[in-house]
């Protein structure tokens, strides 16, 4: 999992910038992926050389051929191996006598098919570490580089893109083509295009590292299968967005929420794989996407246009209809609609018929021409009020369509403000469609795809300038008790922790637990209670039982010493009825708290982003809703204060209907000590607070009810 | 049949189906890597070889003979054969 931290830098100035090309199994039969990738780096106009090497051919292409790569006499910076992958190692061995430091292992058979290819996969990249060789793949479509100081399709696509500034990284070949298709025909240039599929030595976060200082690259576009290192992938996510300010684009595919219903608590049955992935992509500031339009939607806006400032929005549109939808759509993603300052509303009055429309949505009415669409467009961009302007249009009679695109673009690139366009329709209005993407203002066919774009930017932008998170050094925390209680219980082979040791090492870590006590004879119940105080709540403790309430083993509101004696004996009754046999700790009686909204906190470790906290308000909420939260550890004060915000029910402890509002930053400030806790306790892999009752603001929180799976 | 006629018959099958000059066709050569044989010959081989010999071999472990020496070896394991 570390590999990739651990690892020496890899060399990919020479996978995009080499000198010098050898293709390593052509020949001369087009149309077979050995002799396109050879062509194609000759037909796109590499600007280095490229030598074919073959074993039977004298000439590719009419390139003379060389049998070995050893018998090239000169260096060679990027070899690109098309062999069967059954040779790949002899090949590459080869390349490591050469000296070549670079490679692309284009060949499939490995890994990806088990058995002999994973025996295959392993021997390349012991070879590649011997001579110190990174390589992208194997079983990949290759790499492409529009840059002109290099030109480089050493890849089996169709095509060879036009120059842009967006990457694209993906761990699968096929999608690759389909998207250099999709975006030859919205005129979506590329930077650098990768498929870097097994990524058995070059993984998408090197390249990742690789782009950030890229100069020709303004975005990255990342496609993925797997996330083998959801850690280091936020990492490096965090590390590129703050230091060279570039939008990270992430399309993952396997949303399901497999491995989730075998969990034991609660938090690990919610928090599904994809849930977490969710969450700690946006944790890391990533933009995840569920479509490749999507995907492609958001990078034109983020590519093409400065950033916006904020969220006050003008529409300009030719028909009330759409500028109904597109209000509509601009709402829904909590934007809003700007408000025009009185000179800007002064120009629309003087400059716009009678019967247009001056406030926002701005409605230049049906019959505008360009010279309408300049005024409207115009006066918001320069409006201190407005921070982003979406343009709409219809196609009408009197609609002049390419003056219209044309105004467009001139307008907008005199300001420094974000604004995009849905030319509305297909036919009529392809041709101002095109004029408007090969100039880069970014096109929608629908106003809501215009809106959710103009939404990731936004949450680009505040991520990027957010300060780093802070995170607390709490007192009263004591690590070496609460690993008591965890090597006590593993010792005697126990991973299910009952509430009575959950909470001492919950205690431990200075999270507000109940006073409470551990009873083993009714006497000492009754003592208990009274030396805790009344009201107190009797809970059975025992290995065997997981679920208190479905065995009756709970008693709540107990109110004298002569019910206390009652409630012990009817636990050890409906226990006996309903478990016999189980072992019985004893009886924990607890201080019962009865006012105060009930919220979930929990833990969960996943298998590639590691420790997770989840949040959520308790009962119907958690279980019927699923409304919780999730956040990777370390979580600081901001994450805390943003995941209790984030939940749909926030407005219940915010202080909905006349209600006071909950003491939320107890509730905080519990997230972040069993942050620390989860961190520092490796042994625990879930942990449920359920309940966490939270009482109204400056009356703090308390533990009601917790469990820990080892 | 003793190894020498089956090394012999085995150089001359490679050279047709790969179209290679036999001189270049040493006991260790690779039939891919230093013969050319895409994935395509490879098949084309092993039937060439089965109809040379008049075996019939399992087509999944032939595939994996890489060299000139051990087709002899595979091959002279099916001639054994009763």
């Amino acid at each position: 999992m570390l590999e990739n931290s651990a690892s020496p830098p890899k060399d990919l100035e020479h996978v995009f910038y080499p000198k010098s090309v050898a293709v390593l199994g052509t020949n001369r039969v087009a149309g077979t992926v050995p002799h396109d990738i050879f062509a194609n780096i000759l037909r796109d106009n590499f600007q280095g050389i490229v030598y074919p090497v073959s074993p039977k051919e004298r000439s590719v292409a009419g390139v003379r051929a060389y049998k070995y790569v050893l018998d090239i006499p000169d260096p060679v910076d990027l070899a690109i191996l098309v062999f069967p992958s059954t040779v790949c190692n002899l090949a590459l061995e080869q390349c490591g006598q050469k000296g070549v430091r670079s490679a692309i292992i284009i060949s499939a058979g490995f890994r990806e098919i088990g058995g002999a290819g994973l025996q295959r996969e392993e021997e390349i990249k012991s070879i590649a570490k011997k001579h110190n060789i990174s390589f992208i793949g194997p079983n990949c479509l290759g790499v492409i580089n529009t840059d002109p100081l290099s030109h480089l399709n050493a890849s089996f696509a169709r095509k060879m893109p036009q120059e842009g500034n967006i990457a694209f990284l993906s761990q699968s070949g096929a999608l690759c083509t389909a998207v250099l298709d999709y975006a030859q025909a919205k005129h979506i240039g590329f930077s650098k295009f990768v498929s870097f599929g097994n990524k058995a030595s070059i993984s998408e976060i090197d390249l990742m590292y690789y782009l950030k200082d890229d100069p020709k690259t303004k975005v990255i576009l990342i496609y993925l299968e797997e996330i083998s290192d959801g850690a280091a992938l936020m990492k490096a996510a965090q590390e590129i967005i703050s230091e060279s300010g570039k939008p990270i684009l992430v399309l993952k595919s396997g949303r399901t929420r497999e491995g989730a219903a075998a969990a034991a608590s609660h938090t690990g049955s919610l928090a599904g794989s994809d849930e977490v992935c969710d969450a700690a992509l946006k944790q890391a500031g990533m933009i995840r996407c569920t479509t490749i339009e999507e995907m492609f939607n958001n990078a034109i806006a983020l590519a093409y246009q400065p950033l916006p400032q904020g969220k006050r929005v003008a529409i300009i549109t030719n028909a009330g209809g759409p500028g109904v939808l597109a209000t509509d759509a601009t709402i829904k993603q909590n934007l809003e609609l700007a408000k025009f300052s009185d000179a800007t509303l002064e120009v629309y009055k003087k400059s716009l018929p009678a019967t247009a429309n001056i406030k926002n949505p701005v409605d230049v009415i049906g019959d505008a021409r360009a010279d309408r669409y300049k005024v409207a467009l115009g006066g918001a961009l320069q409006d201190p009020g407005v921070d982003g302007v979406f343009v709409i249009l219809t196609p009408q009679s009197m609609t002049d369509i390419e003056n219209i695109a044309e105004e467009v673009c001139n307008t907008v690139g005199k300001y420094e403000k974000p604004a995009y366009a849905s030319f509305m329709g297909e036919m009529d209005v392809a041709a101002g469609i095109s004029i408007l993407q090969q100039r880069n203002i970014p096109h929608y066919v629908l106003p809501e795809s215009m809106s959710r774009a103009y939404a990731s930017a936004l949450f680009f932008k505040h991520h990027r300038d957010m300060k780093p998170e802070e995170f607390t050094a709490f007192s009263g925390v004591d690590k070496t008790k609460a690993h008591e209680v965890i090597e006590s219980a593993l010792s005697a082979g126990r991973t299910y922790l009952p509430e009575e040791e959950s909470t001492k090492i919950l205690q431990a870590y200075g999270l507000p637990v109940l006073p409470s006590g551990l009873a083993t004879a009714k006497p000492e119940a009754v003592a208990l209670a009274e030396n805790i105080g009344f009201p107190v709540v009797m809970k059975i403790v025992s290995d065997d039982i997981v679920h208190k309430f479905d065995v009756k083993g709970v008693i709540l509101d107990i109110r004298t010493p002569q019910a206390t004696g009652d409630a012990y004996d009817a636990i050890l009754k409906n226990v006996e009825a309903a478990k016999p046999g189980a072992k019985v700790k004893g009886i924990f009686v607890q201080k019962m708290v009865t006012k105060g909204e009930e919220v979930i906190l929990g833990v969960k470790r996943d298998r590639s982003f590691g420790v997770v906290i989840m949040f959520g308000l308790g009962g119907l909420f958690v279980e019927v809703f699923k409304d919780v939260s999730f956040r990777v550890a370390p979580v600081g004060a901001r994450a805390a204060c943003e995941m209790i915000k984030e939940i749909r029910a926030y407005s219940m402890l915010a202080g909905a209907r006349g209600k006071k509002p909950r003491d939320i930053l107890s509730v905080e400030e519990c997230i972040q000590r069993l942050s620390i806790l989860a961190l520092e306790q490796p042994e625990i892999k879930e942990l449920d607070i359920n309940p966490l009752i939270v009482n109204d603001e400056g009356g703090g929180c308390y533990v009601a009810d917790a469990r820990i799976m080892l | 049949m003793d190894k020498a006629d089956i090394k012999a018959r085995v150089e001359k099958v490679t050279a047709l189906v790969l179209k290679v000059d036999p001189k270049e066709i040493s006991p260790t050569a690779n039939f891919a890597f230093d013969l050319g044989a895409d994935s395509m010959q490879s098949i084309e081989l092993i039937a060439a070889f089965e109809e040379e010999f008049n075996i019939q071999m399992d087509e999944q472990k032939a595939r994996e003979v890489q060299t000139v020496e051990a087709a002899v070896e595979f091959i002279a394991g099916y001639l054994k054969q009763p």
